[in-house]
């Protein structure tokens, strides 16, 4: 099997993989960074969002091979410490429930945040939009958006 | 008192931790089987111990899936026991002698009524022989000491010890059998809202879920399914799955709900992907032509041919219609509904030569066990289930077919193995909400009053009981004819039974139709689509007699308390949460005059006598009827005293979700015995941005708590439809909700 080398939380790796491999199985099986979660393996739930420069990814739909030389950030990397004002807000506001989407959530939320520092109620609707949460907490989702809009600002 | 931060909470319960629990906090666990409790001087019952250092270890014997349990079942222990919440460390009940006789299971939103007294009682009998060793200690009555924060103190001289320091001495002393329980008036930690313990694990992505559990040595499997409704293995070739990367065993699997044949392999991916080589033959068997559609259409004819069954008769409901001065009959359907829960089944599974391991996610590790002892043939003292937090239970993980499946893999390769179910089988090879049909005539008077009323409803049992006791429901042998009391019996229907109006002649049967389809429960059980019919129905019957919708139903709604089976029923809570909603959501005002058509509805319901609520969700569409729109949905809870108030509202928001997202288009199709739907992109959940303004209402209280898990779920369908009646003038009789 061929080997890879990415980054990922600012720490490179090299992993044997198959090239198909998804990012989201490196992530979990081989770096055993667990934070990312399956929900669905093709895009559509949100669960496994990472972030490539600020960016929203989905690394269930990413190969291996492609992320070979890329640099990623997962839940575990957000910050040191829960602080990143998603993390604080999304306390805070008490939204979890089950909590399994959540780590996609805040990694979403997080994106829209660096790059839309005061989104509106439309533009988080559209950002978190295609995200799955099977317990609802979308309401509670986004008061810590807004909650942790207004941390950032301050 | 002020609640603590949940970081604080956290962060002091998880920093003395030891044992497995808290072996999951870190990358590696211990490795299996080395797990041992605690020891603690002071273990006064199942449910706690207190070590000399003032940890105070609550162990959980209910299953955390969103719900808020591991919250929830501290907060009952600290406030009886007046322990500080610093000390508290929380440990998941793991199957043994520790916890004999006691249940480990979660289901029917039943967590904080059945455990309400007796964590009470044992946080209570721990206080009271605390105070009793510090009493003998200063010779002191126990009745001039009282427990606080975590000690206990002499009130007249001040003197204090802590609850570490009178552990050994108190567990010398003997267990009070009925201990006095605080007045709930008196309470510090119930009643206050408390955020979630787990919060700060989540949001950080430390928190393990069942697909998180990892194990020296262990490998990962997937299972490609019978494709058809009960179809049988025939034979498989593994060759072309061996050759593949990463994979090392192809095993076959009959112990789940569906055959199959399992790809093992050195990594997830690598299961997943190999099962698409397999070379397998079925024996499709005899629900290859089976179609959900056809099923569907043929239930209403079913309800006056298949076996009926008496559900609740009173007074003479046929001589009431007769004499009505207005008649009127409709019916209704509800279809098939899948869990999705975002975490997909799994189970990491360790059967070894003479005993077996298990991390379940499960909301029972009652019916695991059952499985566990099934598949390995060991007697439960050689296995151990542990129960890890689930990514979303709703009903799916009260039965153990999962777990059943990795036991049979891991045996079979003599390896620790975890079972993962994509999201494609997760859709199509569980089990589901059955698919029903609900017949209701009503008769009125000359005034408008509703004389009587007849419900049949189509009563599909829950066939996943028959297939975790090991029937297989698609085999030859018919099942046992059901007693004349079946239903009944089993206050089922569930809303049909329980019909919670002061209706002069009633009668609710029963007609039993079976299905290939695995039938199981789903959030709120029986009660969405019976619920979905009734209170469609009287907004129907409310219409037809030129009354407003709200004032119909309070005038069906006694004053008194009165018993339905065994079920004790306050119409007084019943009437005041339909007058609360209707305040709160400007029921009497007009509707916003704009270029769009509103409207609003209003639907309740009473969960087995202990919750009441009432929505009222208000709607609005374009003028040619399409873009229909949830605007807003009130909802007004009485679920007795709210023990954790932020836990309350949580899961009524939550509950609205689920209930809307099956109201606006929820349901699983089979076409040639397979389910059409494949994942969310077909079985589409609610998103953010169809999320209602929310207005949610907890009525204060101190009645017994009366749990609120499912019970905001089974009013949104009528009354978003009722909305969409008052809205458009067409009814909605089937779901998911369509305007054509």
């Amino acid at each position: 099997m061929p080997t890879y080398s990415l980054t990922v939380n600012c720490r490179s790796h090299t992993v044997t993989a198959e090239p198909d491999t998804p990012l989201l199985w490196i992530l979990r099986d081989e770096l055993q960074l667990t934070g990312t979660k399956f929900g669905c393996g093709e895009g559509v739930c949100g669960a496994c969002t990472v972030h490539e420069a600020g960016t929203p990814l989905r690394s269930c739909l990413v190969r291996v091979s492609d992320a070979a030389g890329r640099s990623f950030i997962t839940i575990e990397g957000l910050s040191a410490d829960g602080s990143h004002p998603c993390q604080r807000a999304w306390i805070e506001e008490d939204v979890a429930q089950c909590g399994y989407c959540q780590p996609g959530m805040i990694m979403t939320a997080a994106a829209l945040l660096d790059a839309n520092a005061s989104p509106t109620d439309a533009e988080i609707d559209a950002a978190m939009t295609g995200c799955v949460c099977r317990c609802g907490t979308f309401q509670s989702m986004r008061r810590a958006i807004k909650r942790a809009a207004t941390a950032e600002e301050r | 008192m002020k609640p603590l931060t949940r970081r604080e909470f956290l962060s002091s319960s998880a920093a003395i931790g030891y044992g497995l629990v808290f072996a999951l906090h870190i990358p590696e666990l211990e490795p299996v089987g080395t797990a041992v409790a605690p020891t603690a001087p002071f273990d006064p019952n199942a449910y706690l111990s207190i070590a000399s250092d003032d940890t105070v270890t609550i162990y959980l014997v209910r299953h955390e899936m969103g719900q808020g349990v591991r919250t929830l079942l501290p907060m009952m222990v600290a406030e009886e026991l007046e322990a500080d919440l610093d000390h508290i460390r929380l440990e998941q009940a793991v199957t043994g002698p520790r916890f004999a006789g006691i249940r480990l299971h979660t289901s029917g939103s039943s967590s904080s009524r059945r455990t309400y007294a007796v964590l009470r009682e044992a946080g209570a009998a721990a206080r009271q022989m605390l105070v009793a060793a510090a009493a003998e200690r200063w010779g002191v009555e126990p009745d001039t000491c009282r427990a606080e924060s975590g000690t206990v103190v002499h009130v007249a001289s001040g003197r204090r010890l802590t609850f570490g320091q009178l552990a050994e001495a108190a567990a010398r002393l003997p267990v009070p059998e009925a201990p006095a329980l605080k007045d709930s008036a008196d309470f510090k930690i119930l009643g206050t809202p408390m955020r979630r313990v787990d919060g700060p694990d989540i949001v950080t992505g430390r928190a393990r879920y069942g697909l998180d559990v990892r194990v020296p040595g262990m490998l990962y499997a997937s299972i490609e399914r019978a494709p058809v409704l009960g179809a049988k293995l025939v034979r498989f070739d593994p060759a072309a799955a061996l050759a593949r990367p990463g994979v090392v065993e192809v095993v076959p699997v009959v112990s789940g709900i569906q055959q199959g044949v399992a790809v093992v392999a050195r990594n997830t991916w690598a299961a997943m992907s190999a099962r698409r080589v397999l070379d397998i033959e079925w024996d499709l068997g005899a629900h290859q032509e089976f179609d959900s559609d056809r099923f569907m259409a043929d239930l209403p004819r079913r309800l006056d041919e298949g076996d009926l069954f008496e559900v609740r008769h009173e007074g003479d409901a046929s001589a009431a219609l007769e004499s009505a001065a207005l008649r009127h009959v409709a019916t209704y359907t509800f279809p098939v509904q899948a869990h999705a829960p975002l975490e997909t089944m799994n189970c990491t599974a360790d059967v070894r030569a003479d005993s077996a391991e298990f991390w379940a996610p499960t909301q029972t590790q009652h019916r695991c066990m059952e499985q566990a002892v099934k598949v390995t043939g060991f007697p439960e003292d050689r296995i151990l289930i542990h129960a890890i937090q689930m990514g979303g239970g709703f009903g799916r993980r009260l039965f153990a077919d999962y777990l059943a499946e990795s036991a049979e893999i891991s045996k079979a390769i003599a390896r620790p193995v975890q079972v993962v179910w994509t999201r494609e089988d997760e859709t199509r090879h569980g089990y589901f909400l059955p698919c029903t049909a609900e017949r209701l005539e009503g008769g009125l008077d000359a005034e408008g009053r509703l004389l009587g009323l007849v419900h049949r409803s189509t009563a599909s049992d829950l066939t996943i009981y028959d297939i975790h006791g090991g029937r297989d429901i698609y085999g030859d042998t018919p099942p046992e004819p059901k007693a004349p009391d079946h239903y009944s019996s089993g206050l089922s229907p569930w809303g049909a039974f329980d019909n919670p109006y002061d209706i002069p002649h009633l009668r609710v049967d029963a007609v039993d139709v079976p299905s290939p389809i695995p039938y199981g429960p789903w959030r709120a059980v029986e009660y969405p689509s019976t619920v979905f019919a009734r209170e469609s129905f009287l907004d129907e019957l409310a219409h037809l007699a030129g009354r407003d919708p709200l004032q119909f139903r309070l005038a069906l709604i006694g004053e008194e308390q009165r018993m339905i089976g065994p079920l004790t029923l306050d119409r007084r809570r019943l009437a005041r949460v339909h007058e609360l909603a209707a305040e709160r959501a400007g029921w009497s005002r007009p509707l916003l005059q704009d270029d769009r058509l509103r409207g609003r509805g209003i639907a309740a319901n009473v969960y087995h006598g202990g919750s009441y609520v009432a929505q009222v969700a208000e709607v609005s569409l374009a003028r040619d009827r399409s873009d229909l729109r949830v605007e807003r949905i009130t909802c007004v809870v009485d679920c007795g005293l709210a023990l954790n108030p932020l836990g309350v509202s949580g899961q009524v928001e939550s509950g609205i979700a689920w209930g809307l997202s099956c109201t606006l288009r929820g349901r699983i199709d089979f076409k040639d015995g397979r389910a059409v739907q494949r994942g969310y992109q077909d079985f589409r959940v609610l998103a953010m941005s169809e999320m209602p303004a929310l207005d949610i209402h907890i009525v204060p209280s101190q009645e017994q708590p009366g749990g609120f898990g499912e019970h905001p779920v089974p009013m949104v369908a009528p009354a978003v439809a009722n909305a969409v009646f008052g809205a458009t003038g067409l009814r909605v009789r089937s779901l998911p909700l369509t305007l054509e």
